[in-house]
């Protein structure tokens, strides 16, 4: 009865309040990332970025990330680390903790995210020497 | 007796188009006025970024910068070139940069005095 | 060894015709034999007797291909290439070695010519590899010229396995000179040069035939100082520059006649560049200064015109460290200080400051209201002082050197302070019997000479008569007396000076002939007397100056404790050096090459260098930079382009603008009398030199200090020094 007349959606947008930490962090939420979902906790990367499942709603929008508090509003989709991307992307169902084909090895580097447009951008540099090499004065 | 040469030598001058200046006149005012009939078709057809307004000033300026001259012969030399350029707008044988062209705001003038050349690095 | 086979053949032998033709220059006093007639395809000519066919067809404008022969080397004929067909001769004649005789016919584009040079040219290939492609030589070769013009169109070459031929091992001779020795076609003209015009006996050949290899027998340094010219004398690509090697192609690169400064001799050369950088210096003819030699350091320091330049004008902060600024800020800050400082401003001349610079400066100071204006090397200014240009012109040029009989050195080691000053010593003393003394330290000037000890005493003797030496200058014809100008930076310069134009005034029996001539050691100095500066920094150091202009002054000379303690420097200059470290101020200026500038060498001859490249950076031109700070100060200058400037030139002293021309100074005798007031004695302090060995050459200014290879030739050398076969 209650689900026919609606009440039962009250009920869970106050349970998905309550899970989220209060009105509060639910408004912050909204601010952050335009929406407030529930849904469960599967899994945390070495970021901090939250990944989250929710079956309830359709393919294609039912995984989903809550990147780390330390980005503030600077995030974007390179943050996510390449493990992840797999699974958030439906190329798998394996997440990475428990994915048996996912190779690891000692000389895989560390994931960065894109640096275009902050002081660790990269910059095309010339490798020919100077015509002229200028005289550098002594420091004192 | 100079005088008397130098009238003599400007009399055997050959005309080019006017016999006398109110011919040359008459031809000028002719052309400006085929040309400030033009101008908002101009900025129709070459869809420049100018006021049809600010068209007619640089139109006036452009005539104006030879209110100088008195030589029949030049001025009608200036004139048969007034008219080519006139075709070649109406004819669209030009493109938008070469009307652009005329309203050369943006260049630089080159330095002239030696401190401004000396600092630019210029000669 | 060498003067010795010369003077044999000078005195009668007419064998080597070698000797024939350097005598027929000397010999022009001696009686005149009547010249012949011979026939060069068929155009009469008429010779001197003993003229070679070479050089009889030169005279119709007929060239000979050859690859040994040089005008400037002693005849060898061992390259073959110059055979001619003599009619009635059974075998073709080398042409470069056979005097022509009375009513020859030479037909030097017959079939049997054009036949001995193609097979001439086939042995020649057979053993020269055809690496063309990666030679340094290739564009500017010899070989590779004359085998298309006179060589066959054919080739007859079928050992494709490279089964037989001829491979040399390449040989170390320096850090200038690069060596492919498989190249090598044993033209000789290296060895020639080394011995005749550089007098290093190291080069030789060893094995016969086929094995024959030049070289220096043991791996050892080719000490010279002019050991680049062979680089130019081989005419195919055995030897190069090192510095040079692949880096450009003569045919892309952009030739620009220039003046060198690195000494004061002012040799001419040709820059070439290529994108805005010099790729080589070469020597340009010029038989009055340099024939068609150069010095090492000036053909190789041009690698120090890429490194410690100053490109842009910087400004000393509180914390005592030069930040780059831009012109405005510059110039404004420079001139804040300078319209401060009023009258007690001075200003320094270094070694390569232009007329045009030097000028500037003297215009800007004296508008201030300044006397202040020094060069860097003092000179004595007892008696006439500067005011008489002859106390301080090497007065009888450098060509006449040829023709001096007896040459006494005092205080000067000309080889490596003016290394082809030295070259026309050598060749006179060679081929003209000239003796040569010096009074100073004994060096090894690649030529004998009579060590008359380094007591500056010795001088004032002969002034006396109480010397052997007087009366050999006495009886010479025309002695010349070659004082060094670092001699006359001694406390006793002035009587030293003194002494020499007495004893010169007393030797000259001929107008044309001077004895006097004083050998300069930087190429600003002469222009800078010439103008007005006052020689030696002594006057401002005792001036309480507060602001001190240097003008490119990189010598030791001033040092920051000479000046007071609230003293602005301002440096003006191309490089980072000494200068640059002490300045408050520094504004870039342009080095040799890259301006258009009037310098003046030791004989007193105007030259003009060219601009050849743009100067780096923000730097700029030197006069437009102290003009351009006139006009910020308020005393703007009245010229505006190079033209106007060198009217203004013209005002002070014509000569200066008359480029190419060396002004002939007079009043000796005037100079002479005024010097004998001078009351100050010559003490006994041994005369000293600075450059006496080979490693002091290299480095001596601000451009060879900042040069890499000048560096490595200093290693070299010191490396030499220590091995067992030095």
């Amino acid at each position: 009865m209650a689900k026919y007349f609606g009440v039962d959606k009250i009920f869970a947008f106050l349970r998905t309040i309550k899970e989220t930490g209060g009105i509060r962090a639910s408004l912050y939420k909204i601010y952050r990332f335009d929406n407030l979902r529930p849904g469960t906790l599967v899994g945390t990367d070495k970021f901090g970025n939250k990944y989250f499942e929710n079956p309830h709603y359709f393919y294609g929008r039912n995984r989903w990330v809550e990147y780390a508090p330390k980005y503030g509003m600077d995030y974007d989709g390179s943050q996510v680390p390449a493990e992840w991307f797999g699974w958030l992307h439906y190329k798998t169902d394996y997440l990475p903790t428990n994915d048996p084909t996912r190779p690891k090895y000692e000389w895989m580097a560390e994931h960065t995210e894109n640096m275009s447009g902050t002081p660790g951008q990269f910059m095309p540099y010339s490798t020919t020497t100077p015509k002229i090499q200028a005289w550098v004065p002594p420091k004192n | 007796m100079t005088s008397q040469a130098v009238r003599k030598t400007l009399k055997e001058v050959k005309p080019i188009l006017s016999l006398n200046r109110d011919e040359a006149r008459r031809r000028v005012l002719n052309l400006y006025k085929t040309w400030y009939r033009q101008l908002p078709y101009i900025v129709q057809t070459y869809d420049i970024p100018v006021s049809v307004d600010k068209c007619k000033k640089k139109l006036r300026e452009e005539f104006t910068k030879y209110s100088e001259s008195n030589d029949i012969r030049l001025v009608d030399m200036l004139v048969i070139k007034g008219q080519m350029e006139l075709k070649e707008v109406v004819n669209v044988w030009k493109q938008k940069g070469h009307i652009m062209a005329y309203f050369k705001d943006t260049v630089e003038p080159k330095p002239k005095d030696f401190l401004s050349k000396f600092l630019n690095g210029k000669d | 060894m060498l003067r010795l086979t010369v003077s044999r053949a000078l005195n009668g032998a007419k064998s080597s015709p070698t000797c024939l033709s350097v005598a027929s220059r000397y010999q022009s006093d001696q009686k005149k034999p009547d010249k012949i007639e011979v026939f060069i395809d068929d155009k009469p000519v008429l010779v001197e007797p003993g003229t070679t066919v070479l050089q009889a067809a030169a005279m119709v404008g007929v060239e000979i291909p050859r690859f040994c022969y040089h005008e400037r080397l002693a005849v060898a004929g061992n390259c073959r290439m110059c055979l001619v067909e003599v009619e009635k001769s059974p075998k073709p004649v080398a042409a470069c070695a056979m005097p022509v005789m009375k009513g020859w016919r030479v037909k030097t584009d017959s079939e049997m010519t054009r036949k001995a040079r193609e097979g001439i040219m086939e042995f020649l290939l057979v053993n020269h590899p055809l690496d063309c492609p990666i030679c340094d030589q290739g564009g500017e070769c010899d070989l590779q010229d004359q085998s298309m013009a006179f060589g066959s169109d054919r080739s007859r070459f079928t050992d494709i396995d490279f089964s037989g031929k001829r491979a040399v091992e390449d040989k170390d001779i320096g850090p200038l000179v690069k060596t492919i020795m498989t190249r090598c076609i044993h033209c000789t003209r290296c060895i020639r040069f080394a011995s005749e015009v550089a007098g290093i006996n190291d080069l030789g050949t060893t094995g016969r035939g086929n094995d024959m290899q030049v070289g220096t027998y043991i791996e050892k340094l080719f000490m010279s100082e002019l050991s680049g010219n062979i680089i130019d004398l081989c005419p195919v690509g055995a030897l190069t520059s090192k510095p040079y090697s692949f880096t450009a192609r003569p045919w892309e690169i952009r030739k620009v006649d220039s003046i060198d400064v690195l000494d004061a001799v002012g040799s001419n050369i040709i820059v070439s560049t290529r994108t805005g950088e010099v790729m080589r210096i070469v020597p340009r003819v010029n038989e009055e200064i340099n024939e068609e030699w150069l010095a090492d350091k000036s053909r190789f320091a041009y690698d120090g015109l890429k490194r410690q330049r100053l490109v842009t004008p910087m400004l000393r902060d509180n914390n005592g460290d030069l930040n780059p600024v831009d012109w405005e800020a510059a110039l404004i800050t420079v001139a804040k200080v300078v319209k401060h400082a009023g009258n007690s401003i001075g200003a320094i001349a270094g070694g390569f400051a232009d007329a045009e610079a030097l000028i500037a400066l003297k215009d800007l100071l004296n508008r201030l209201g300044s006397e202040h204006l020094c060069t860097e090397r003092t000179f004595p200014l007892d008696g006439s002082g500067t005011d008489l240009r002859s106390s301080y012109l090497l007065n009888n040029k450098i060509a006449a050197v040829e023709e001096a009989d007896l040459v006494l050195l005092v205080g000067t080691n000309p080889r490596f302070e003016a290394p082809l000053l030295n070259a026309r010593l050598r060749k006179a003393w060679v081929h003209n019997e000239t003796d040569v003394a010096l009074i100073g330290p004994q060096v090894d000037l690649t030529y004998h000479y009579e060590h008359l000890g380094d007591d500056p005493n010795v001088l004032r003797k002969i002034n006396e008569g109480d010397h052997e030496f007087a009366d050999k200058l006495k009886r010479a014809k025309k002695p010349l007396i070659i004082i060094g100008a670092e001699l006359l930076e001694r406390k006793d310069g002035g009587a030293l000076l003194s002494t020499v134009q007495n004893l010169s005034t007393k030797l000259n029996s001929n107008e044309d002939w001077k004895v006097l001539n004083v050998l300069h050691k930087v190429a600003s100095q002469v222009a800078a007397l010439d103008i007005g500066y006052n020689p030696g920094i002594d006057k401002i150091k005792s001036a309480d100056l507060k602001v001190l202009y240097l003008l490119g002054a990189d010598g030791d000379h001033i040092n920051k404790e000479d000046l007071p303690k609230d003293c602005f420097v301002i440096y003006q200059g191309h490089h980072g050096d000494r200068g640059a470290a002490i300045a408050d101020a520094v504004l870039p200026g342009a080095a040799y090459t890259e301006k258009q500038a009037t310098y003046v060498n030791t004989e007193g001859r105007a030259q003009q260098t060219l601009v050849a490249v743009s100067p780096p950076g923000r730097a700029r031109e030197d006069w437009k930079i102290i003009r351009a700070l006139s006009e910020i100060v308020g005393a703007k200058l009245p010229y505006d382009n190079l033209n106007q400037i060198r009217d203004r030139l013209d005002e002070i002293a014509p000569h200066l603008t008359r480029y190419g021309n060396a002004e002939s100074a007079n009043y000796f005798k005037q100079a002479a009398e005024l010097s004998k007031k001078t009351e100050s004695a010559i003490d006994c302090k041994p005369i000293d030199v600075k450059i006496k060995e080979l490693q002091d050459y290299y480095m001596t200014d601000s451009i060879s200090r900042a040069s890499p290879t000048m560096a490595k030739c200093v290693q070299a050398v010191l490396k030499q020094k220590q091995s067992a076969c030095n």
